[in-house]
């Protein structure tokens, strides 16, 4: 990276970040101007997929909060997923992913942790989410600047390790084997939003865990002692 | 000297971590493929617990990742 590059990075991270944002509005615009066809083509199998995926983790959380929790969680893989995968395009100032900087990775971080906040607000309360910062235990507040720090800094050293080791090794080796480290890139590139993903939906879950004194749905069926299967040794 | 800590204190940081983890990843893995072959039908659930398994030790890792960068530039 050259010391002019080094300068413009912040200026490169927002206009790659906006870039990946006006792509995937430009994106929901296009898909959803059809109506969805009763036999699901490629793309709108894809798309039912990914977001059934969602509104099962939503549905298993708060089965009464899924329009809120599933297009939260959907738009950050998304968003992360597609800064990802821009290092694998050709173009000079494009093809660094917003996700390789530390401040990038920050940014995202804190929307998770303050949206967790807002969606816990939202169930709980304002009173149960500030609760949940202090209770059980105070230490509950540093617990949450942890997350933050632990989901940036995942999702930047992961990206950001792979994008340093492309761009040392275009360097020693200018053909061929770059190809095979952008390959190998792809593997955390899808790997990393999920992860990111799936831990915001752990913590979203803790926060808006409450003791609610719902019946348990099934009932144990209790195995009478005569009924149970013998498990005497045969003699 | 300078040169000599440059190249060093960043890669003592690293190495041992690095080995560490890939231990616990392989205890990890193991158990969850384990899993899996025995019951192939919630072999999912499986998938996305050993995903954020992974990410946990992974972050260790990480966090020692962004040291040795900050020494690296520190030096």
């Amino acid at each position: 990276m050259s010391e002019t590059m080094r300068h413009l990075m912040p200026y490169i991270v927002i206009f790659n970040f906006a870039l990946v944002a006006l792509v995937l509005v430009a994106l929901a615009f296009v898909t959803t101007r059809r109506k969805p066809s009763e036999v699901p083509g490629t793309v709108q199998n894809i798309a039912e997929y990914v977001l059934e995926w969602f509104v099962q983790q939503a549905r298993d959380m708060r089965p009464d909060g899924v329009s809120v929790i599933a297009p939260f969680l959907a738009s950050l893989f998304l968003f992360i997923l597609f800064s990802n995968l821009l290092s694998v395009l050709s173009f000079p100032v494009i093809n660094v992913p917003p996700t390789s900087y530390y401040s990038g990775t920050l940014t995202l971080a804190l929307i998770a942790i303050l949206g967790i906040t807002v969606i816990s607000a939202r169930f709980n309360g304002l009173a149960g989410a500030v609760k949940h910062l202090f209770w059980p235990n105070p230490l509950q507040l540093i617990a949450e600047v942890g997350h933050t720090l632990s989901l940036s800094l995942r999702l930047f050293g992961n990206i950001g390790g792979e994008f340093m080791v492309a761009l040392l090794v275009a360097k020693a080796a200018p053909y061929g084997i770059p190809l095979i480290i952008h390959a190998l890139g792809l593997i955390p590139a899808f790997i990393q939003p999920l992860v990111f993903t799936l831990l915001t939906t752990n913590f979203l879950a803790e926060a808006i865990h409450t003791e609610e004194k719902r019946p348990r749905k099934e009932k144990r069926q209790e195995v009478s002692p005569i009924e149970q299967p013998s498990s005497e040794p045969v003699r | 000297m300078q040169a000599i800590l440059l190249v060093f204190i960043p890669t003592l940081t690293i190495v041992p971590v690095a080995i560490a983890a890939s231990l616990a990843m392989r205890k990890i893995s193991h158990a969850a493929i384990e899993g899996m072959t025995r019951q192939p039908e919630i072999a999912p659930q499986l998938f996305t617990a050993m995903l954020v398994a992974m990410a946990l030790v992974e972050a260790l890792v990480i966090y020692c990742l962004v040291i040795a960068l900050m020494v690296a530039a520190k030096i």
